[in-house]
């Protein structure tokens, strides 16, 4: 049967009327009652409120992946021991598009119909729109950019990442080791991601001494031909080249226009996101030293005395094995946030949203993945719900990322934090300056 | 009509919180996607309908924020506001036709949008305004009316809309509707007697930009949040795609169009376990939809109709209730 015949063959009507009817019974079947909230007493579900399409998804869907593996060991070793009794743990996942109003509906739809006990969203854009939804109800819901926490909402936290103060680490690493570069430039994608890492990067280029040649180039998000961002940022003959937080869509066509333009110095970026691909499109020599801020769990530091994400070598190796070449900045995020919750929830004796928060911040410290650290944030965010405490630098090294140094963002806050301060408030970055 | 208006008003009883969400943004959009189809009336096709969207969303939340006006009077603020920037819009942009214009809307709409992420001041720049106020509660007697509630804004964004859609109905219906007719597809003729092409066009943009701008100021009075992305040409296409699949040529075809490709993206898809394949599988569907029905949705309620209206009476039907 040819493909016409086929075509003619399946009547318009009919098929029409299969689709209709297949729409119709599937949204009954979503509006059933008592469907969602029939729920496995020993089942702790956990929302996961992302984006897992579009252009952010790099940002969201290979964090759900690393928490299904979280899922997958934390049930097998006996899941979560709340009051004596064992739970099992499920995440049930809400793609918002990183759009506010689908945020508002992921997390609407998690709460009230999920019974979820907690949410994990990456936060920015999408803040905003649940931030009413968390007032009103009450529950805990964790960002990985803290630029989303404020003194009007108490039920938020940032325990995994404290993007973007931790970039001062990679510019300070860079400073102690490469002291004779000495100028950089700088482009970031003009919103809420780049502008607060933008800060950042101007206070620790100038805390390290280092020069800016020029203001940082803010490009628009939608732009998609790099040629002239690169022209522009190689036209003063930089030491260093830094990419701020770029999506993963701009930094490769970035690094690919450094390449061709024939860039010989010295890049630094807060993510690399499949470098590998990125040493495809460039070569090996190019990528040699390309400082980011995001570890290859198979790192043996990884396993060093003080880390406490579980098994990180064992867990970068199933990824890879599950998801082979999609390991990125946020693979083992959210999973270090559940390590977080699990242990808060286990010594609350509850899984309830505020005995879990009064839990986690009791004493003001926190098992970060990267070592102990303090709840901290209240100059910057108005809040201490933020974990900050040591950060890897890691460096590209013969088309391998490996982790250089720990570094110390309170250390450098200490000595510098008036410098961060004052760049935050001059990019209108401030908790008390947000609109 | 009175079936329809109970189901309407029925509705949201019998759907999950998720999808009462879904629901005011439906009847948002469908707002949004009729103002659009009384502007292609004349024949042009825009890409800057969602951007003048968030011309009305912006001007209602900073009328609310920094001045305190009271949200039903920001909203129609907003909507004035969205029509008279159309309304200097149209200047550049009715020396242009077809697809000149088209692109002319685009580019316009861009500098609108790069001005609000330019200006964190009073724009809020890239991360746009937050904490947006709401349609204040209500608080009679033992009446109490949460408008953050789904139900509640639903309720009060139907309202709106089917006021809007009835005015829209009118003006289509009117002399000045015909009028936008013959524009689109006598042009000329409509010219040599003596109607003024380029007002009748302006007058429909400006129109459905006060609708559109109506639209956005309802968004953003229960998100509680707008930012630059929020009206950026991604969510145009969303709006040119419920025209397409739905159809232009009935009133009721873009809403079809919205309702159904709505349904099928943000509940079906997602209910059914293919939350990460929706573009790929939306597409799809879109593509199939063209193929199969060119002339979107709406054709197939014209089959109906037509078919209804043509077929004999049943066989028992007795002999005098025959016309």
């Amino acid at each position: 049967m040819n493909l016409k015949s086929m075509i003619t063959g399946l009547s318009r009507r009919g098929f029409l009327g299969s689709v209709a009817s297949f729409a119709g019974v599937s949204t009954l079947g979503a509006s059933l009652p008592g469907r969602a909230l029939a729920a496995d007493d020993n089942v702790i579900k956990i929302g996961f409120l992302a984006p897992l399409t579009g252009a952010v998804a790099a940002w969201g869907k290979p964090g759900l992946d690393g928490c299904q593996i979280w899922a997958e060991w934390v049930n097998k070793a006996g899941g979560i021991n709340i009051d004596g009794t064992a739970h099992t743990v499920e995440f049930v996942s809400y793609d918002n598009e990183y759009d506010p109003a689908k945020a508002r509906t992921g997390a609407t739809k998690l709460i009230r119909e999920d019974g979820v006990k907690f949410i994990m969203m990456l936060g920015g854009d999408t803040w905003p729109g649940v931030m009413p939804v968390a007032e009103q109800t009450g529950m805990l819901f964790s960002t990985l950019l803290p630029s989303d926490l404020s003194p009007d909402t108490t039920t938020l936290i940032a325990p995994a990442e404290v993007h973007p103060v931790y970039n001062v680490t990679g510019v300070e690493w860079l400073a102690e080791n490469k002291p004779e570069l000495k100028t950089a430039v700088m482009c970031a994608q003009d919103d809420a991601l780049g502008l607060p890492s933008v800060a950042t990067y101007l206070a620790a280029f100038e805390a390290a001494g280092i020069e800016m040649l020029d203001e940082p180039l803010l490009f628009d998000p939608a732009t998609t031909d790099f040629a002239p961002v690169v022209t522009r940022l190689m036209s003063g003959n930089p030491d260093i080249i830094c990419l701020d937080t770029c999506y993963s869509d701009y930094v490769h066509p970035i690094c690919e226009q450094l390449f061709q333009q024939g860039y010989k110095g010295q890049i630094i970026s807060c993510t690399a996101d499949f470098y590998d691909q990125m040493i495809e499109k460039t070569s090996k020599e190019f990528m040699e030293g390309f400082i980011f801020q995001f570890p290859d769990f198979d790192d043996p530091a990884m396993e060093a005395e003080g880390i406490n994400f579980k098994h990180a070598n064992a867990f970068y190796a199933e990824y890879a094995k599950r998801f082979p070449g999609q390991w990125g900045a946020v693979s083992w995020e959210y999973a270090a946030v559940m390590d977080l919750w699990k242990a808060a929830a286990e010594t609350a004796g509850s899984t309830e949203p505020d005995a879990v928060l009064t839990a986690m911040l009791d004493d003001g410290k926190g098992m970060h993945a990267f070592g102990e650290a303090d709840w901290w944030g209240k100059d910057l965010f108005g809040i201490d719900h933020a974990l900050v405490g040591n950060w890897p630098v890691v460096v590209i090294e013969d088309g391998k990322a490996h982790v250089k140094a720990l570094k110390s963002i309170p250390a450098w806050y200490d000595k510098h934090g008036e410098l961060l301060k004052k760049y935050m408030s001059d990019y209108g970055q401030m908790w008390n300056q947000r609109t | 009509m009175i079936l329809i208006a109970v189901a309407l008003v029925v509705l949201p009883h019998g759907l999950s919180f998720s999808q009462q969400e879904i629901l005011v943004y439906l009847v948002i959009n469908i707002l949004l996607v009729v103002s659009y189809r009384l502007m292609t009336l004349t024949g042009e096709w825009s890409l800057g309908h969602v951007v003048i969207m968030g011309v009305g969303a912006y001007t209602s939340a900073l009328l609310t924020k920094r001045l305190g006006f009271y949200v039903p009077v920001s909203m129609i603020m907003g909507a004035l506001m969205a029509a008279f920037v159309a309304f200097l819009l149209s200047f550049p942009l009715f020396r242009m036709k077809g697809f000149y214009f088209l692109i002319g809307s685009f580019a316009s709409a861009e500098i609108i949008r790069l001005l609000w992420k330019r200006f964190r001041e009073p724009f809020g720049g890239p991360k746009g305004l937050k904490r947006i106020d709401g349609l204040p509660n209500i608080d009679i007697g033992p009446i109490h009316i949460d408008f953050f509630e789904p139900t509640a804004y639903y309720y009060f964004a139907l309202i709106v809309v089917l006021v809007c859609l009835w005015v829209l109905w009118r003006i289509e219906k009117s002399l000045v509707g015909l009028t936008f007719h013959a524009v689109h597809w006598q042009d000329k003729l409509a010219q040599a007697s003596g109607v003024d092409v380029r007002r009748y066009r302006t007058l429909a943009f400006v129109l459905a930009s006060g609708f559109a701008g109506l639209s956005g100021a309802l968004l953003a009075h229960y998100i509680g949040t707008i930012n630059p992305n929020s009206f950026d040409v991604e969510v145009m296409v969303f709006v040119l795609t419920w025209a397409i699949v739905g159809g232009t040529s009935t009133f009721y075809g873009p809403i079809l169009g919205c309702i159904v490709l709505t349904i099928l993206n943000e509940i079906v898809l997602r209910e059914l376990g293919f939350e990460q394949m929706r573009p790929l599988i939306y597409g799809a569907i879109m593509i199939v939809s063209i193929l199969f029905m060119p002339d979107g949705l709406e054709s197939l309620v014209k089959r109906a109709l037509a078919r209804w209206k043509s077929a004999p009476p049943p066989p028992n039907q007795p002999e005098e209730a025959k016309p």
